[in-house]
C-alpha cells in the first residue's frame, strides 16, 4: 500500500504530489521501489516536500533511493534552481561540501593480496591520519593553502602526488573554477591547516576490495575492470574545513533569509536569490572548499599507492595501479540541462546523489566519452559498493543524477544497542574482512546492519534507468575513523 | 536536576538540555556535547579561552556558541571542562577552562562537524529553560 498522500507512478517512482503541503511550486519525487518504500521516513518526505517550495525550482524536487532524513534538503536529494529566479542553498550541499568517493584499479588479483591483506591494512592506518584529533602530515602555509583552495587536486600533484591522468578521471578535473580564497573565514583557514590528507571519522574511509561480479561486459573492459581484480576505495570530503565553510555561510544565510524576504518552512533551508552577494560568496567559497576535498582525496590516494608499493616492493606501473574515478556527492554546480526542449543553465544541488552524465557529455575525459561517467557507490563495510555508468535517461529525468551509497537504516543508539556484546571486528574477520578503526563506538555504529542494503538501492536507479550497474565490488579490508 | 540527556537520531546526534538560568542551559550544553566527543573527566590540562559572542536571538547564540566550541575542538583539540558564562542582550561572554584531547590516551567518540539548526528549540516553563540541539557528525 502506497504511503497516504504520495502517488505510486511506477515501480521506482512514488510522487508527492504538488498539494501534499502548502506553497509547494512543483512536485517530488522519490525513486524508491515497495521494498525501500517501507523504510521511507515521514520527515524526509516532508524534506522533499520543503524543497519543492522554494523559488525558482525547476522541474520536480528529487530524491534517490538511499533518502534518509537530512538537515533542511533531504539525504538523497536533486534540486535545480533557475539562475535568475532561484536560489542557492548550502543545505542543499551539506556540511561535508565535496564528501566524495575515488575508485583505484590494479591488476592484482583477489590470491594475490589475500595473504598480505593484513599488512597492507595496518600499513594504511599508519600511513593515513584516520579518526578523530588525527592530524595530517602536510604543514601548509599561507600561500599553499590558498593554492589548494584554488587548485584542487592540480595543486596536489604539482607536489608530486600523482599522475597527470589523475585529473582526467576526476570529477571536474579535481579543480572547479570560480573559488575565492579571500571570502574563506580565518576560522576556516585555521581548521583546515592541519587537516589536508586525513580520513576523518563516521562513515568515511579507505578499503581493498575485489570483483565479484560483471553486469556489462563491454563497459567494465573498457574501465579496465575485470573479475577477482582488487580495487581500491576512498571515502571522505573537504573535513573541518568544508564544515567550517558551511556554518559560517549558514549564519550568513539566516540573515539573507530576512533581508530578501524569503518564506521558509525550515531553518536548515537558509539560502539567497542566487544573484545575490551572499549566494556569490558562498557559491565561490563553497567551490575552495570542494577543492580542497579533491585534493584531500588526492594525498590519500598516494599513501595508498606507496602502501601497495611498500608491501609488494614494486613500482605503480607494475601492479598497474591508476584513477578510475572520483566523483562528488555533496555539491552545487551550474550545469546546462534540457528542460522542455529547451537549454537552460541550472544550479543543480546535489546532496547524497551523484552527477551521473552519459555517452558524449562535454565534461567526460575522451576515454570515458563514448560510454558516459563511471558513477561510484560506496556500500556498507560487510556487503558490497557498486560501479555504475550514466545514461541519457538520468540526463533527462534527474539533471543527470543518480544515488550515492547505501543510507541508514539505524540510528547510532539503536547500532550499538544491537551490537552489544557482539565483536563487530571479529564478524567481519569470520567473513573474510580486516577491520581496523580509530573510534571505539565508530564499528557498531557502523555496522552492515546499520544500513540499507545498497544492493537495494543501486537495483532501483538502474530500473529506473537513471544509470546502469556495471561491476560489484565485496570488501577485504578497510580502515575507518 | 538532570543537566543533558543524548537524543536517538537516526543516523546523528542530539541533546536535550535543562537549566535554572539561561547561563546554566548554555553551560550544560556545552558540557553535554564535551561528552559526545570523548570522556571529559580523562582529559588533562588547565587551558582557559574566552569567547563573546552575539546573535539575532538566543536560539541563534546557543548554535553560535556550540559552534564556537566545535571549532575550538576540531582545530585545537581543546575540550572545555568548566563554563563561565554571562549573557545580556544577546550577547555571550564566557571563560573556558578545559585541556587538550590526545587520541593517542583519551577516548575519541563522536565527530561533530557542526551543531544545526534542525528541530532547534529553546524556551522556558515555570521553572526550568529547556532546549534541543542537534549535531551533524
Amino acid at each position: 500500500m502506497t504511503i497516504e498522500g504520495l502517488h505510486r507512478i511506477d515501480s521506482t517512482r512514488l510522487e508527492v504530489p504538488k498539494g501534499y503541503k502548502p506553497g509547494m511550486r512543483t512536485n517530488g519525487i522519490i525513486y524508491v521501489d515497495e521494498v525501500l518504500e517501507k523504510e521511507l521516513e515521514k520527515d524526509s518526505i516532508e524534506q522533499v516536500a520543503n524543497v519543492a517550495t522554494l523559488q525558482g525550482i525547476v522541474g520536480s524536487s528529487i530524491a534517490m533511493p538511499d533518502i534518509h532524513t537530512g538537515y533542511g534538503f533531504s539525504i538523497g536529494g536533486v534540486a535545480a534552481f533557475d539562475l535568475k529566479e532561484g536560489i542557492i542553498s548550502p543545505g542543499g550541499v551539506g556540511y561535508d561540501i565535496n564528501c566524495g568517493v575515488r575508485l583505484l584499479r590494479t591488476n592484482l588479483e583477489k590470491v594475490d593480496v589475500i595473504p598480505k591483506i593484513k599488512e597492507l591494512i595496518e600499513n594504511f592506518y599508519r600511513d593515513i591520519p584516520t579518526g578523530v584529533g588525527s592530524k595530517g602530515k602536510l604543514r601548509l602555509n599561507a600561500d599553499e593553502h590558498r593554492k589548494v583552495l584554488v587548485q584542487g587536486a592540480r595543486w596536489a600533484v604539482e607536489q608530486g602526488f600523482g599522475e597527470k591522468e589523475d585529473l582526467q578521471h576526476t570529477e571536474s578535473h579535481g579543480c572547479i573554477e570560480g573559488a575565492d580564497p579571500d571570502l574563506i573565514s580565518d576560522k576556516a583557514y585555521e581548521r583546515g591547516r592541519s587537516q589536508l590528507g586525513t580520513l576523518g571519522s563516521g562513515n568515511h574511509f579507505t578499503e581493498i576490495q575485489y570483483v565479484d561480479e560483471i553486469y556489462d561486459e563491454a563497459v567494465a573492459n573498457a574501465l579496465g575492470l575485470f573479475n577477482r581484480q582488487i580495487t581500491v576505495m576512498i571515502h571522505t570530503g573537504s573535513r573541518g574545513f568544508g564544515h567550517q565553510v558551511c556554518t559560517d555561510f549558514l549564519e550568513i544565510m539566516q540573515k539573507a533569509v530576512h533581508k530578501y524576504n524569503i518564506n521558509l518552512p525550515d531553518r536548515e533551508l537558509a539560502c539567497a536569490p542566487f544573484e545575490s552577494p551572499e549566494a556569490r560568496d558562498y557559491l565561490a567559497s563553497m567551490r575552495a572548499a570542494a577543492n580542497f576535498a579533491w585534493a584531500n582525496r588526492q594525498f590519500i590516494m598516494h599513501w595508498v599507492k606507496e602502501s601497495f608499493m611498500n608491501i609488494f616492493r614494486t613500482g605503480p606501473g607494475t601492479i598497474g595501479m591508476g584513477l578510475i574515478y572520483d566523483v562528488a556527492h555533496n555539491i552545487a554546480k551550474i550545469e546546462e540541462h534540457t528542460v522542455k526542449g529547451q537549454k537552460r543553465k541550472l544550479v543543480v544541488h546535489r546532496k547524497g546523489a551523484t552527477r551521473s552524465f552519459p555517452p558524449g557529455h562535454p565534461e567526460l575525459p575522451e576515454a570515458y566519452k563514448h560510454m558516459g561517467q563511471p558513477v561510484i557507490i560506496p556500500g556498507d563495510m560487510g556487503r558490497a559498493s557498486f560501479v555504475l555508468i550514466g545514461t541519457e535517461r538520468g540526463m533527462q529525468e534527474s539533471f543527470g543524477s543518480t544515488c550515492h551509497g547505501a543510507g541508514r537504516l539505524m540510528s547510532r543508539h539503536q547500532a550499538i544497542k544491537r551490537a552489544k556484546g557482539r565483536a563487530i571486528w571479529r564478524e567481519m574477520e569470520d567473513k573474510g574482512i580486516i577491520v581496523r578503526s580509530a573510534g571505539r563506538a565508530t564499528l557498531a555504529e557502523e555496522m552492515p546492519e546499520a544500513y540499507k542494503d545498497v544492493e537495494n538501492v543501486v537495483d532501483v536507479v538502474h530500473h529506473a534507468g537513471l544509470s546502469r550497474k556495471v561491476a560489484r565490488l565485496r570488501p577485504l579490508g578497510v580502515i575507518k575513523g | 536536576m538532570k543537566k543533558y540527556e543524548q537524543l536517538d537520531i537516526s543516523g546523528d546526534a542530539g541533546l536535550k538540555i535543562w537549566g535554572e538560568t539561561l547561563e546554566g542551559l548554555f553551560a550544560n550544553a556545552a558540557e553535554g556535547m564535551s561528552e559526545l566527543i570523548t570522556d571529559v573527566a580523562e582529559v588533562e590540562g588547565t587551558e582557559e579561552r574566552e569567547v563573546v559572542l552575539t546573535a539575532d536571538s538566543n536560539e541563534d547564540l546557543l548554535i553560535q556558541w556550540l559552534n564556537e566550541l566545535i571549532f575550538f575542538f576540531d582545530t585545537y583539540d581543546f575540550i572545555g571542562k568548566r563554563f563561565d558564562i554571562s549573557l545580556k542582550n544577546n550577547m555571550l561572554k564566557a571563560k573556558i577552562s578545559g585541556g587538550r584531547h590526545n587520541p593517542a590516551i583519551n577516548e575519541s567518540r563522536l565527530l561533530i562537524k557542526a551543531a544545526t539548526y534542525h528541530g532547534l528549540s529553546l524556551k522556558r516553563d515555570n521553572l526550568q529553560w529547556e532546549a534541543v540541539v542537534i549535531f551533524d557528525i
